[in-house]
């Protein structure tokens, strides 16, 4: 009998070990930056409950896990951007399976051969190309290929506190806030808020930060028509439009018109406190301040809050500096179920873009962005126009993160004093041009 | 001499018969089995990679593949930047700051703290509590004191109607604001290593000097600071060679920044070789920052070993 019950549990046993890996479900790192928020969203499969960005995008993993238990994915959250690590994963071969990255970066590892064409397996899970948006498609697309599964278009906008706006009487007979035209309108408005309010008109980041400045700088210089990347191998920096650019943003730190030593924390805070008009911040913010704004009590339910696209301050091109995120797959020896899996994940994400879309964020597919979901969410009346008015660097342009770093650093000497406007340009292009021919 | 050492000394009877004695400080192969375990380590995680570093920093190398021969180009390139220089002049600035404070605050800390009461046992165990932290939690802390707006400092100067000065993003107090978080987390090593030495100065040299009625400026000045002169250069050598390789610091709190201004050399290493993909000349970078540390190591040991001649 005792050996019966023995035979039984090994021959059980056998089975079970057998039938082990096909029952298992297939592991898949997903690697990811936009925070970390598991003590609100760790367990929450409910989408439309998330908000922010690191809520949604939580909650839709947590979703796919749970709608899918052939599959598990392990999430890695990193620091934004958070490249450097990435970097280092590829260089010792242990890559995640799924990252992010921007459109702005993915010519940097696909140029290394670091990264999986997506097309054929887009095609295999229904997802072609012709169903993201120009600019999506434009960002993702690198050497006729798709190197990254868009999930957006991002850009800086104009967040306004309505309530000061109304105050400082820059406000039109239709509620809208009134927005400037040219540099000199930009600096005679923001006095006059300054005077009307006692507060400065911009709350920005200065503190020991690059991408505002750069992006500040290239939304500028597209609308000045400066093609100063007509070489992707060599920058022109030092020009006219330039000098424009960084002396108008100059004169708003010189006469106070904006807060000083903020970081980005601390500026989205400040912002939220009430203590200046304008918040130059990206399309992410959008869905945390409207949920602010409808809370009572807070500096924004006050008088409302608005959000527009940078203002046309010159007369060239209608354009801003807008980029994208992505979801690019790493290039290793995958067993079949393993790049279905990814194929699974993809897809979900595809499919799942309007509640990305929520964040404030662009959405990266033709019929989201024209969907009357998608319009009827807060604000996108007024930010919508960015699909059109959003210009990447060109996509040949490499280590644009890198390139981002040295712009803004020698914005940030020139706007607050430490040096010289011309040499700062100076330094900014030839500091670029060397990177770029040492690549 | 060596023969008499090796003289046997038991066993003496049966020495007929005994086989020839073995010379046991002769050099035997198989010792070398003791410490082959750590010239294993020693060899593939410190020598092969300096030697690499050396290689690479005369290549055109990025992360992804080491390229051509470029003789002394990276580092042509390296005294051309203007960004590397500013990092070399802010590492010895970040050391001017930080190596006198550690010093003479360890020194005091221990002077004051050299007794046998509870509560200097209290202190010295607060004192050096703060060097177990990481980097990460002390900058955090001191990121909380100093940031605008919230932070304690100017919640204390709100207090006043003041405006607390701007720790992270002034040009001139950035650097400053480092080296203030970095005495206070690294004061614990100074302070032991002093109260280590000053515990080891015979009691009776004290004695001797109550019984000539010496002052307490006296009894410092003529029989403590003496007795600890090679503990005060180890630390300054010590701190020097450490604080050389400030990072995580300046990192967290400043990024390098406001332009470049709290870039060390190790920050400006990390950014080319891993931001910029640049490894040939982050390499090269390193081997400068090499250079500067061995001088320092160096000067340690002709500083300590002049002084060994000298007593």
């Amino acid at each position: 009998m005792k050996m019966k019950k023995v035979l039984f549990a090994a021959v059980s046993a056998g089975v079970m070990m057998l039938a082990g890996p096909s029952l298992a479900a297939t592991e898949l790192t997903v690697q990811r930056f936009f925070g970390a928020c598991d003590a609100d969203f760790g367990k929450n499969t409910d989408v439309g409950k998330a908000v922010g960005e690191c809520g949604i995008i939580t909650s839709l993993i947590n979703k796919f896990n749970a709608d899918n238990p052939d599959v598990h994915v392990s999430v890695a959250t990193v620091e934004w951007p958070g490249y450097d690590q990435l970097t280092a994963q590829f260089a010792s071969g242990d890559a995640p399976d799924i990252v992010t990255i921007h459109e702005s970066a993915l010519s940097d590892y696909q140029s290394k051969g670091l990264l999986m064409p997506l097309d054929d397996l887009l095609k295999s899970v229904g997802v072609t190309s012709d169903a993201f948006t120009d600019a999506a498609r434009n960002g993702a697309t690198k050497d006729g290929k798709i190197y990254g599964l868009p999930i957006d278009s991002w850009t800086m906008l104009y967040h306004i506190n309505m309530d000061l706006f109304k105050q400082a009487g820059l406000v039109n007979a239709d509620g809208t806030p009134i927005l400037p035209k040219s540099p000199e309108e930009l600096l005679a408005q923001a006095e006059q808020f300054k005077q009307k309010t006692g507060k400065p008109y911009f709350v920005q980041n200065l503190a020991n930060e690059t991408a505002l400045f750069t992006r500040n700088l290239y939304t500028y210089l597209f609308q000045q028509d400066s093609d100063f990347f007509a070489d992707p191998k060599h920058v022109k920096l030092n020009t006219p439009e330039a000098k424009k650019v960084v002396e108008m943003y100059k004169a708003i730190f010189d006469k106070g018109y904006t807060t000083k030593d903020l970081d980005y924390g601390g500026a989205i805070n400040a912002f939220l406190a009430g203590e200046g008009g304008v918040q130059l911040n990206g399309t992410w913010v959008v869905g945390d301040n409207n949920a602010q704004s409808e809370t009572k009590g807070t500096a924004l339910n006050k008088g409302g809050y608005a959000v527009y696209p940078y203002p046309q301050l010159f007369a060239g091109a209608h354009a801003q500096y807008a980029d994208g995120h992505t979801w690019a797959v790493s290039q290793k020896d995958r067993t079949p179920e393993q790049t279905a899996a990814i194929g699974k994940f993809l897809k979900f994400f595809a499919d799942n873009d309007f509640d990305w879309s929520r964040t404030g964020h662009l959405p990266a597919y033709k019929a989201i962005i024209t969907s009357d979901a998608f319009k009827a969410l807060p604000h996108r009346n007024t930010i919508a126009a960015v699909a059109d008015l959003g210009r990447p660097l060109p996509s040949a342009v490499q280590r644009q993160f890198a390139i981002q770093d040295i712009v803004g650093e020698e914005m940030s000497a020139a706007i607050t004093g430490q040096k010289d406007v011309d040499a700062a340009l100076a330094d900014m292009e030839s500091r670029v041009n060397e990177l770029l021919a040492n690549i | 001499m060596a023969d008499r050492l090796t003289m046997p000394q038991t066993a003496m009877p049966a020495a007929s018969v005994r086989a020839p004695s073995v010379d046991i400080y002769a050099p035997q192969w198989r010792n070398f089995m003791f410490v082959a375990p750590f010239l294993f380590f020693f060899t593939t995680l410190l020598v092969v990679p300096l030697l690499w570093g050396m290689w690479l920093s005369f290549h055109k190398a990025d992360t992804f593949s080491s390229g051509n021969f470029v003789g002394f180009g990276n580092y042509i390139r390296l005294f051309h930047d203007k960004v590397f220089l500013q990092s070399v002049w802010n590492t010895f600035y970040f050391v001017l700051l930080t190596v006198p404070a550690l010093a003479l605050i360890g020194l005091f800390l221990a002077l004051c703290l050299n007794r046998r009461t509870r509560t200097a046992a209290v202190l010295r165990t607060l004192f050096f509590s703060s060097s177990v932290l990481s980097v990460t939690i002390v900058t955090l802390i001191w990121r909380i004191v100093f940031i605008p707006n919230v932070g304690l400092l100017s919640t204390i100067y709100g207090w006043f109607g003041a405006t607390a000065p701007a720790f992270i993003s002034d040009p001139s107090l950035a650097m400053i604001g480092i080296a203030i978080a970095t005495v206070w987390w690294c004061i614990g090593l100074p302070m032991m290593l002093f109260l280590s030495a000053l515990q080891q100065i015979p009691q009776d040299i004290y004695e001797a000097a109550a019984l000539d009625n010496a002052s307490r400026w006296q009894t410092l000045r003529s029989i403590t600071l003496p007795s600890i002169k090679r503990t005060f250069i180890l630390v300054v050598i010590v701190q020097i060679v450490l604080q050389f390789q400030l990072f995580g610091q300046a990192w967290l709190m400043t990024r390098g920044g406001p332009n470049n201004l709290t870039k060390p050399i190790v920050l400006y290493i990390y950014d080319t070789a891993f931001r910029r993909w640049d490894l040939g000349m982050g390499a090269a970078a390193s081997e400068v920052l090499f250079i500067l540390i061995l001088i320092a190591a160096m000067a340690q040991y002709l500083v300590t070993r002049n002084n060994a001649d000298r007593t």
